[in-house]
């Protein structure tokens, strides 16, 4: 352990590498086990069943595991399982499953998560993403892949934010977000966020063959040209034969527009979504968190 | 004994009530009092003269009680019971010679919230993630706030009225509405939040019908000829009445320094 001459509350059945730098006043509760190379600045703390993997840095004040703030939440044994080298600003919160939610809050590897976020119970949030200052995550929530989702913007419970999307500073996200897209409203108090064009730096980190790139330009052009057609141009471009991540983004338009208010997580209310049975079925812990 | 960690600081003149349980780096300061069965977790802070209130549970880093701006001496902080504050919430104590700071009983006050001094919430209401309440507003029973909505000084919010997010409550708030926008507009009846509260259809419908009379969704002013109207009715249902009352208050006093702008 390292010599730092600080105090700290740390429970001794907390599974904690040997190399993890905890800082002063930081608590780690029982149910805890924190990966080699992690650092916790001051007056972190990390409670309920928490797993973080290697490499991640919590700045001050962080607050990680708490109970969820769903009126539904019973106080089971539920998770929160963060993934590594993942960059968590200060103030950042962070709060494990509810039951009915399939009792997982997930955050992948690499993410960036900035000054006073939150990830809401049930979230699902991918590798690489960017949440921004002050970014509210509500329940249940799915952040796919390397999206990006700017300062002060918050996101509607049981929303999917899809691959490599942009979500501007101080959008109301009500519905789901179209992977590749630029997502946001130029009047947030009369109009609702739409797509208004092309994340162009997403689509370049998405790091697509020359070919595939340009068909999944030549979509999101087509798809969004006139959002109100969106079903009719879905149906076009799947009879015509698109490929690859072009069909991938018509799927995902598809799938939003048969969910309730756009949002297609709505439809899996009270059960436990795929990509947390998925996790499940490759971790070695099941859903309330006990070791097989 | 109370449950307290070796390593809080509780002041020993705090009152604290046999099964409350303070955890690790929590600091009390002396005229506080915890009645039975709250619980306070690590690294909250609780200073001022401050009573908080049975079965209250105040998550990690949270401040209640701290002192406004400028304060002379500690103000006065009342939390009911059955209240959730969550991580990072602030609460104010109110200044030393002016009202306390109240919270009724069973909210939940989320992630990031900020209520300021002389603040007054009521029961059963839910302040959601960084929602700011500032000093001297009054916010009535049953009310759903929104994450990063803002609530002006010495503004009333009325009973069961929800107010979407980012929304900016500049004046009095009428009960019953769902309000939205920036300066806010009433944009309907919060019918659902009404059902789930009990009330029967007849009461809706009389309420919805006011609200037609009263207020155009596009436009923030409201028709003084039907709240006149509405005024001169014998009849009236005792609702639609409480709104007509509510319409009737005096504005907020204009903010300090609004006129140099």
């Amino acid at each position: 352990m390292p010599e730092l001459a600080v105090i700290r509350d740390v429970a001794p059945e907390a599974s904690i590498a040997a190399d993890v730098t905890i800082g002063p006043y930081c608590v780690i509760g029982p149910g805890v086990s924190i990966g080699p190379g992690t650092r916790l600045r001051r007056r972190v703390t990390v409670t309920g069943q928490t797993t973080i993997g290697a490499e991640n840095t919590f700045d001050d004040g962080c607050v990680i595991g708490c109970a969820p703030q769903d009126l539904k939440y019973r106080g089971g044994p539920t998770q929160l399982a963060i993934g590594n080298r993942n960059r968590f600003d200060k103030l950042v919160t962070a709060h494990i499953g509810t039951e009915e939610g399939g009792g997982l809050t997930r955050i992948g590897s690499d993410c960036v998560l900035m000054h006073g976020a939150h990830v809401a119970h049930d979230c699902f949030v991918d590798d690489e993403v960017h949440l921004g200052r002050h970014v509210q995550l509500a329940g249940h929530i799915r952040v796919e892949r390397g999206a990006v989702i700017e300062a002060f913007a918050g996101v509607h419970h049981f929303s999917t934010i899809g691959r490599h999307a942009r979500v501007r500073a101080r959008t109301p996200v009500r519905r789901d977000v179209p992977p590749y897209t630029d997502f946001y409203s130029t009047n947030p108090d009369i109009q609702p966020a739409s797509v208004h064009g092309i994340h162009r730096k997403g689509l370049w980190a998405a790091r697509l063959a020359p070919l595939e790139e340009w068909e999944l330009h030549r979509t999101l052009l087509e798809l969004f040209a006139d959002e109100w057609a969106l079903q009719t141009r879905i149906e076009h471009l799947v009879n015509i034969g698109v490929e690859g991540e072009a069909l991938k983004v018509c799927r995902f338009c598809q799938r939003s527009l048969s969910g309730p208010f756009g949002r297609y997580r709505e439809a899996l209310r009270g059960q436990p979504p795929p990509e947390v049975k998925a996790y499940y079925a490759s971790s070695h812990t099941d859903n309330i968190g006990r070791s097989r | 004994m109370p449950e307290i960690s070796e390593r809080a600081s509780v002041d020993p003149s705090a009152q604290l009530a046999s099964d409350v349980v303070v955890g690790a780096f929590a600091c009390i300061g002396p005229d506080v009092r915890i009645a039975s069965g709250c619980v306070v977790e690590n690294n909250v802070t609780i200073t001022g003269r401050t009573l908080l209130g049975p079965h209250t549970h105040v998550y990690p880093l949270a401040v209640v009680g701290a002192s406004p701006p400028q304060a002379e001496a500690p103000g006065e902080c009342i939390i009911g019971p059955g209240n959730t504050i969550r991580e990072h919430v602030t609460i104010h104590a109110g200044a030393h010679d002016g009202p306390p700071t109240q919270v009724g009983q069973d909210n939940l006050i989320m992630i990031a919230a900020q209520i300021d001094f002389g603040a007054a919430v009521g029961n059963h209401g839910i302040i959601a993630n960084c929602a700011v309440i500032e000093a001297g507003a009054v916010i009535e029973d049953y009310v759903r706030i929104s994450a990063f909505s803002v609530v002006h000084a010495d503004v009333r919010v009325g009973a069961y009225t929800f107010v979407a997010s980012w929304a900016d409550i500049d004046h009095h708030a009428p009960p019953y509405a769902m309000l939205q926008g920036c300066p806010f507009r009433v944009r309907g009846v919060n019918s659902h939040n009404l059902k789930r509260c009990g009330f029967d259809e007849d009461d809706i419908r009389a309420i919805k019908h006011a609200f037609r009379d009263l207020f155009d969704p596009h436009r923030g002013d409201v028709d003084t000829e039907a709240l006149e109207t509405l005024r001169q009715c014998d009849d009236l249902n005792p609702h639609v009445l409480r709104l007509v009352e509510a319409m009737a208050l005096p504005a907020a006093p204009e903010p300090v320094g609004a006129e140099d702008a």
